[in-house]
């Protein structure tokens, strides 16, 4: 047997005080969240309040206007018939004209409303009161419950019989609900917008949402008038409400009879709804969402292989072998010794070349030369070859001396 | 209200899945480093066997070198001639673009992998292929290589044709993973058999891209004429390498 989820009932005068210890959570609560489902079904949902509106028929039409056709100097537009007013002979009846009708009027028998399979209205309520039953989704949606004893927020019955909004507010201050009042109160705006001029001047927030069960409740009297906090039976829970502009996660209190009602209402997954015929809660995808878990499972593990490489073989840079000794060494380690051995071929062949033994001789002979023209040369020039020397060799000195001071 | 609190035994308790995960990432390590060890084993004794080999084609190249030379010698002493065998290879350049083609020269060109300007490929001559580029003359310019020439191609332009994409031959793994059955291991296996067009020269060529060249430094003579009449295209036997060396 799995464990349930178990909820407490709180007394409705004290909030510390526990009136039911441990009652089951309803299979509602366990049913995945459908992000996806509840925002189709609320945008098609949304629509079904709208009233038909349109544009007056003939706005823009009551005129007589033809178009002057070609030949004078003038667009072919209808226009104004008759004379002795600036409106004679302007352009009339397009969308484009200065008082000309709309494009495509507005009709009343534009589709207004839309419909949606029941089923999937049944899915996203469920989804939406599970919703309400998980924290992070309720803070995410913007309410104030940190003060707010459990989630889901499951009140004795005898808050139904309150008649006076006092008592309400009492109410929600034990229990913490009052600062998502407090917000739905300093948030009020005055509309941005020409709809504050047609019935619409504030945007106010939602607060709590409190459902009941017995149909004689006194409630409604006693929260209506508390800002923010609506109240509804749970036989008539409403998407709208459940889920304000789509998103799940509203800040819910029940009362105990309406929380034990929600498993006749959405059945549970042994068995169907007794109320909405034939519906059965949907299923999850997995049953065990901790994927972490599961990958690290030995299960998993023991099948699962090496990671395979990602390096790809068109990825490589070429390096051209003929100029790049690591690539050609790479490709062909015979290279290496091919090339020693050419180096080595060179050296034993320049060794005894004519050539060099040709420039031997030349230099051996041009010096003999010098020395025999050298020793013929006179005093004279002997001494200024001398002085010559002598000046060459202080100026390199100087140089280096120079050199080495810097 | 003043005696201490004892101390609170912590034992020091793992989370179980951080031991499996140490476990199992202690042999994977082991795994890997076992696989290196034997890849690193396994790679010196193919180094030394490429080693091996390269050594074994020099010395059969320079030997079919003396044995070419020795011949014309001896040929030159009997006062006869020595007349060498015709060559098994040709290397064919695209030496035209693709623009305003006879389809069925078209469809030649693609069958020799000549499908674009500059390129070169290696065929084999037997009648068939000769039929074809008779075909395909005046759009391309054909010679005997020489091995030089073909060594060059395949290590500076030589690509792979892998899984129908072209990969740069950069170690001798992508050979040998292609042509390693056909008894081709290394990149001197390769030039090998492209040199002496050998068994599997049909499975070592259809490995080889296309060679991708450049245009000739110094420029063509004159493409509108063949080779024969002071131009390019057709058959230049030899001199198709100094053609090529200048397209490499």
């Amino acid at each position: 047997m799995t464990s349930v989820p178990l909820v407490s009932v709180f007394s409705a005068d004290d909030s510390t005080k526990v009136t039911a210890k441990h009652i089951p959570l309803p299979a509602v609560f366990q049913t995945p969240i459908r992000p996806d489902i509840v925002s189709f079904v609320h945008t098609n949902i949304a629509k079904n309040r709208r009233q038909a509106h349109a544009v007056n028929p003939q706005a823009g039409m009551q005129h007589s206007a033809e178009s002057w056709g070609t030949g004078r100097a003038v667009a072919r537009i209808p226009r104004v018939s008759g004379s002795g007013t600036h409106r004679s002979g302007q352009a009339a009846f397009g969308n484009q004209c200065r008082k000309g009708r709309m494009s495509l009027p507005i009709k009343v028998w534009r589709r207004w409303h839309r419909r949606v399979n029941i089923k999937q209205k049944r899915h996203a309520a469920a989804t939406a009161v599970a919703a309400t039953g998980i924290v992070p989704l309720v803070l995410a949606r913007g309410h104030r419950i940190s003060q707010v004893p459990q989630i889901p927020l499951v009140v004795e019955d005898k808050i139904e019989s309150y008649e006076k909004t006092t008592d309400a507010l009492n109410f929600l201050k034990r229990f913490g609900a009052f600062e998502d009042v407090q917000k739905v109160v300093s948030t009020k705006v005055v509309r941005a917008g020409i709809s504050k001029q047609r019935g619409k001047k504030y945007r106010v927030r939602k607060g709590p949402l409190v459902v009941y069960f017995n149909e004689n409740a006194k409630l409604l009297k006693a929260f209506r008038n508390v800002p923010g906090v609506e109240v509804v039976n749970v036989t008539r829970l409403n998407l709208l409400q459940l889920a304000p502009g789509g998103q799940l996660g509203r800040f819910v209190i029940w009362t105990q009879s309406a929380f034990a009602h929600l498993d006749k209402l959405f059945g549970t997954y042994r068995y169907a709804s007794v109320l909405k015929d034939g519906y059965q809660l949907l299923r999850p995808l997995l049953t065990n969402p901790d994927l972490a878990r599961i990958i690290n499972s030995n299960q998993v593990q023991e099948k699962v292989q090496p990671a395979k490489t990602t390096k790809v073989l068109h990825d490589v840079q070429k390096k051209n072998p003929l100029k790049n000794t690591k690539a050609m060494d790479r490709l062909n380690p015979y290279a290496k010794k091919q090339r020693a051995a050419a180096v080595a071929a060179i050296k034993a062949n320049t060794k005894g070349t004519k050539k060099i033994k040709k420039n031997k001789a030349l230099k051996k002979a041009s010096k003999a030369a010098f020395n025999k023209v050298a020793a013929s040369l006179s005093d004279a020039t002997k001494a200024a070859v001398q002085e010559e020397q002598d000046i060459k060799v202080k100026y390199f000195s100087v140089q280096k001396g120079a050199a080495q001071a810097e | 209200m003043s005696q201490k609190k004892p101390q609170m035994q912590v034992e020091q308790k793992v989370p179980e899945n951080i031991v499996k995960k140490s476990a199992r990432d202690t042999k994977l390590r082991e795994a890997v480093a076992k696989r290196r060890t034997e890849r690193l084993a396994a790679n010196k004794t193919r180094r030394a066997q490429w080693e091996k080999t390269a050594q074994a084609y020099e010395n059969e190249y320079k030997a079919a070198d003396k044995n070419l030379v020795d011949s014309l010698r001896k040929a030159k002493t009997e006062g006869g001639f020595y007349v060498p065998a015709e060559s098994k290879l040709i290397l064919v350049v695209r030496i035209r673009g693709i623009n305003t083609l006879n389809p069925q020269v078209r469809q030649t060109l693609r069958l020799l992998k000549l499908r674009q300007l500059h390129n070169a490929a290696f065929v084999r001559v037997n009648k068939a292929t000769i039929e074809m580029i008779r075909k395909v003359e005046p759009y391309v310019t054909y010679g005997y290589p020489s091995r030089a020439v073909i060594k060059n191609l395949i290590y500076k332009r030589g690509y792979a044709k892998i899984n129908g994409q072209r990969i740069p031959i950069t170690n001798n793994n992508i050979i040998e993973q292609s042509l390693g059955k056909v008894g081709i291991h290394s990149i001197e296996d390769l030039v090998h058999e492209i040199v002496t067009v050998g068994a599997h020269f049909k499975e070592a060529n259809r490995f080889l891209w296309a060679f991708k060249l450049r245009g000739p430094r110094g420029g063509f003579i004159a493409k509108r004429r063949s080779f024969i009449n002071q131009g390019d295209w057709g058959n230049r036997e030899d001199l198709i390498n100094d053609l090529v060396k200048r397209m490499i």
